[in-house]
């Protein structure tokens, strides 16, 4: 039997310093994850004011036995936000996971990882990063189960989908939360700390729909895979992302962890991760090829 | 370095308006297969493989190009329709290809060597670095710059790369990077990227509600319009949402691009081709707007002032922005 | 879909008092006529019907408001019909896919392309029921054609579209003066009833802002993320 993997992605949502070293703190000591991803991914803006803690935070994953891989910004326009980028790419011996084109073309001959925010559809890509190096790839959230099957079937690399946490669904040179506040990007006064799992985003009915983190967009809904692990052990994916929130993540590490582990039922996953989430709808449906907001087997009741 | 005369590239979703592209002075049109091998695969619109050869023989015959785009991301397990229609497209004398995924450019640089490669801006090459990789690794000889930039920085890039931009000049303004974003799939299982729609006319609904018309996309409210208000199409990034209890237009108000005023700026930028949105566009529109920016860049070639366009009544909601271009956009 | 018959006829247009000028006449007596026409159009310009396949070639109402008829039109890639029924006709009867309505010059501009069927969807002249993708599809397939209706379809009429024509032309200035009288009258009727309906209005929305606070009530538990 292959091994599987949980995952802990980066942290995409502007959390004070000492609450984002807290929280790696403790999922290097009590989590059952086994690759960390560390970095600013959304906004560099944000970049400067977790940085200086990146070495501590880093050494303390890898000596509880971690592997850590180190995220690259995702959109990358401006001079110094290049600079982040290649410096990051330039570091001896680490892992580091690409999130724009740009930081594969630096990776591009040495091992590396791909994030989620890499265009990976299809064989003709995989193959084409696969030759650069790639050897961790964390694909699109928007692949349906036909897409993942057909793309693990000829992966090399290994392939890793993300099964817990809102769904990054777009990116612009716009922030968002910023807009809302009635502020410029340039004089944004970071007010997207004031939300940690993301700013609620309603239709005019007052229906939840979209969650605002910055310059970023994402589900309402928490992606929640797990009804859908054995499926996707079944073909060939091993590698499983818990992408961070404002809740007990080591708690729904360990969850994920049982049911992978067979000792906890998918329904019962789901009831405890549901009171970890207060009530934040599930969704799978871009598994099943359908709206991304639907939730369909083990999580129907729990859906929007 | 500063461009002499700027090429004007321009949309048309129908052999009619291909023609009316090519006579009201388009220097390039650009055009899709009729399928999800391209990001306008709207219902009744696009060419088959015979309506396409018949656009190249015309638009030949009066002196211009045309593109064709391949520009979505193939489906795993499928890769046939985008292998075929880089084939085809080649086969009928395509000045160049579109395309966005590494894949595809890998297929067709390697199937198709002398048909030139064009990255589309569904690839969102916003970076020197990024563009330069499509270069090298491909041989890529124009990018299509994503909307998030603004003229200094496209200036600023055109130094550090030594490829063709093209950039948008009208039409309709994806305010999210493009190529990046699953908003429409999240709220219809249909998206730009997989089948080449956004905010697919299948899933759109408007309802009546007596003292107001409601447009839905799938089961979400985009927007509410008033009885004297103008009822828009509801893309989903040009709706009506309330954060912090406030109902807007959080992320694009429902304007449409003009960046005509940055034609001079944009030649002295060093862009080479303009573009203009709007594949899903009628022929009277195309007709008009292309004639209007044949005018301005001829102006601007001359070093004349730009004169006015007069399109304001056919832009969306009536209203226009220059988007990126101007840094107060963000 | 809003109404199940047609409304009132809408005074907008000169091709009403065509419309009138018909009107002892049975429409079904125009019917010979539209089957040439759309046989002629067929001939002539297949691949209209042929981008309709990929939304499995609908079935239409077309609804000139300013005419006591419409007509349904049946997009079969071999043999497209087009039929005249009758104002009163119950449309559900009709089993048509969707409804495009609006003043019939507007709606032959539209055929030609002269307009923009974006730029009509944001200025309301012309309303889309039903099936959104059937009419965006039949939109872009006929302005993917060029047709042109004077001589392509409007010849069939011979004889018959003559009269109404020059009718039209020579009623144009009094049918404008006529129909801001109408409009004044219409005013005049309704505004004690468009009052009650207001307030109405300001009653439901009243009660919308309170249930979308609730739901936001209830959507948390313990209050967290709000």
């Amino acid at each position: 039997m292959t091994t599987t993997h949980l995952n802990m992605g980066p942290c995409l949502f502007n959390w004070a310093p000492e609450k984002l070293k807290d929280f790696y703190f403790r999922v290097a000591d009590e989590a059952p994850v086994d690759t960390v991803f560390l970095g600013e991914v959304v906004c560099s803006k944000r970049q400067p004011f977790f940085a200086p803690e990146i070495p501590e935070v880093a050494e303390r994953l890898m000596n509880a036995g971690k592997r850590v891989i180190f995220s690259t910004l995702a959109l990358v326009m401006t001079k110094r936000e290049m600079a982040l980028v290649r410096e990051m790419c330039e570091m001896e011996g680490m892992m580091i996971e690409a999130n724009d084109l740009s930081a594969c073309a630096q990776l591009s001959g040495t091992d590396h990882a791909l994030g989620p925010f890499i265009n990976i559809y299809n064989e003709g890509t995989l193959k084409v990063m696969e030759q650069q190096g790639a050897k961790h790839i964390s694909l699109p959230g928007e692949l349906s189960r036909h897409s993942l099957s057909a793309l693990a079937k000829v992966a090399t690399a290994d392939l890793e989908v993300q099964i817990f946490g809102r769904l990054p669904l777009a990116l612009s040179a716009r922030c968002y939360h910023a807009r809302s506040h009635g502020l410029a990007k340039d004089s944004c006064q970071y007010v997207c700390d004031k939300d940690p799992d993301g700013m609620d985003l309603d239709t005019l009915d007052g229906d939840p729909f979209l969650a605002v983190n910055g310059i970023q967009t994402m589900s309402y809904t928490c992606a929640n895979l797990v009804g859908e692990l054995d499926d996707l052990q079944n073909m060939g994916i091993n590698h499983f992302r818990l992408s961070p929130h404002d809740t007990d993540m080591v708690e729904v590490a360990k969850i994920y962890r049982d049911v992978l582990d067979n000792k906890l039922e998918p329904i019962e996953a789901t009831e405890k991760l549901d009171g970890l989430m207060d009530g934040i709808p599930f969704a799978n449906g871009f598994y099943y090829a359908t709206e991304g907001a639907k939730a369909k087997g083990a999580i129907a009741d729990f859906g929007l | 370095m500063k461009t002499e005369k700027l090429e004007l590239v321009c949309p048309a979703g129908t052999p009619a308006a291909l023609r009316a592209a090519v006579d009201a002075g388009a220097d390039t049109v650009y055009c899709g297969f009729r399928d999800a091998t391209n990001a306008r695969n709207f219902p009744g619109l696009n060419f088959s493989r015979e309506e396409l050869g018949e656009g190249i023989e015309y638009a030949r015959s009066h002196g211009s190009k045309v593109l064709v785009a391949l520009n979505t991301y193939p489906e795993a397990g499928n890769p046939d329709p985008w292998h075929k229609a880089v084939e085809d497209a080649a086969d009928l004398g395509a000045h160049a290809l579109i395309m966005a995924d590494l894949g595809l450019l890998a297929y067709a640089a390697e199937k198709r060597p002398d048909t030139r490669r064009h990255l589309s801006v569904q690839a969102s090459a916003s970076n020197p670095d990024a563009i330069n990789y499509y270069k090298n690794t491909f041989d890529v000889k124009r990018v299509v710059l994503p909307r998030v930039l603004t003229v200094p920085e496209i200036a600023a890039l055109n130094r550090e790369i030594d490829v063709e931009t093209e950039v948008f000049v009208f039409g309709g303004l994806c305010v999210m990077a493009e190529g990046r974003c699953s908003l429409s799939s999240y709220a219809t299982g249909q998206s730009p990227n997989m089948n080449g729609v956004c905010s697919p006319a299948s899933h759109v609904r408007y309802e009546d509600k007596g003292n107001k018309m409601v447009s839905k996309l799938g089961d979400f409210t985009i927007n509410s319009f008033k009885e004297s208000e103008a009822a828009g199409y509801p893309t989903l990034c040009k709706g009506r949402f309330v954060t912090q209890d406030k109902a807007s237009y959080l992320f694009e108000d429902p304007t449409s691009l003009n960046a005509a005023q940055y034609l001079p700026e944009l030649m002295e930028a060093g862009v080479t081709a303009l573009k203009i949105e709007g594949r899903q566009r009628g022929k009277a529109y195309i007709a008009q707007v292309v004639a209007a920016f044949r005018k301005a860049a001829d102006a601007a070639a001359n070093g004349e002032a730009v004169p006015p366009l007069g399109l304001e009544r056919i832009t969306e909601g009536q209203r226009e922005t220059t988007g990126a271009y101007n840094k107060r956009w963000q | 879909m809003t109404s199940h018959k047609k409304g009132p006829v809408a005074p907008l247009s000169p091709v009403l008092l065509a419309g009138i000028a018909a009107r002892p006449l049975p429409h079904k007596l125009l019917q010979p006529a539209f089957n040439a026409a759309i046989k002629q159009m067929h001939r002539q310009h297949p691949d209209v019907f042929d981008r309709l396949k990929s939304v499995n070639s609908p079935r239409f109402l077309i609804d000139p408001v300013d005419l006591p008829f419409s007509f349904v039109m049946d997009t079969l890639a071999e043999d497209p019909t087009l039929e005249i029924v009758d104002s009163d006709t119950d449309e559900r009867e009709l089993y048509t896919q969707a409804a495009i309505r609006g003043p019939l010059l507007l709606l032959i501009e539209l055929l030609e392309g002269r307009i923009d069927g974006d730029a009509l969807f944001f200025s309301r002249d012309l309303v889309v029921e039903g099936d959104t993708e059937a009419v965006l599809a039949l939109r872009n397939a006929v302005d993917g054609a060029d047709i042109d209706v004077h001589n392509d379809l409007l010849a069939f009429f011979g004889p018959l579209a003559k009269p109404a024509d020059l009718a039209a032309q020579a009623a144009g200035n009094i049918f404008k003066r006529f129909t801001r009288d109408l409009e004044t009258l219409s005013r005049a009727t309704l505004a004690p009833l468009q009052r009650k309906c207001d307030a109405q209005a300001a009653t439901i929305e009243e009660l919308e802002t309170t249930v979308n606070a609730l739901k936001k009530q209830v959507r948390r538990r313990s209050g967290k993320t709000a």
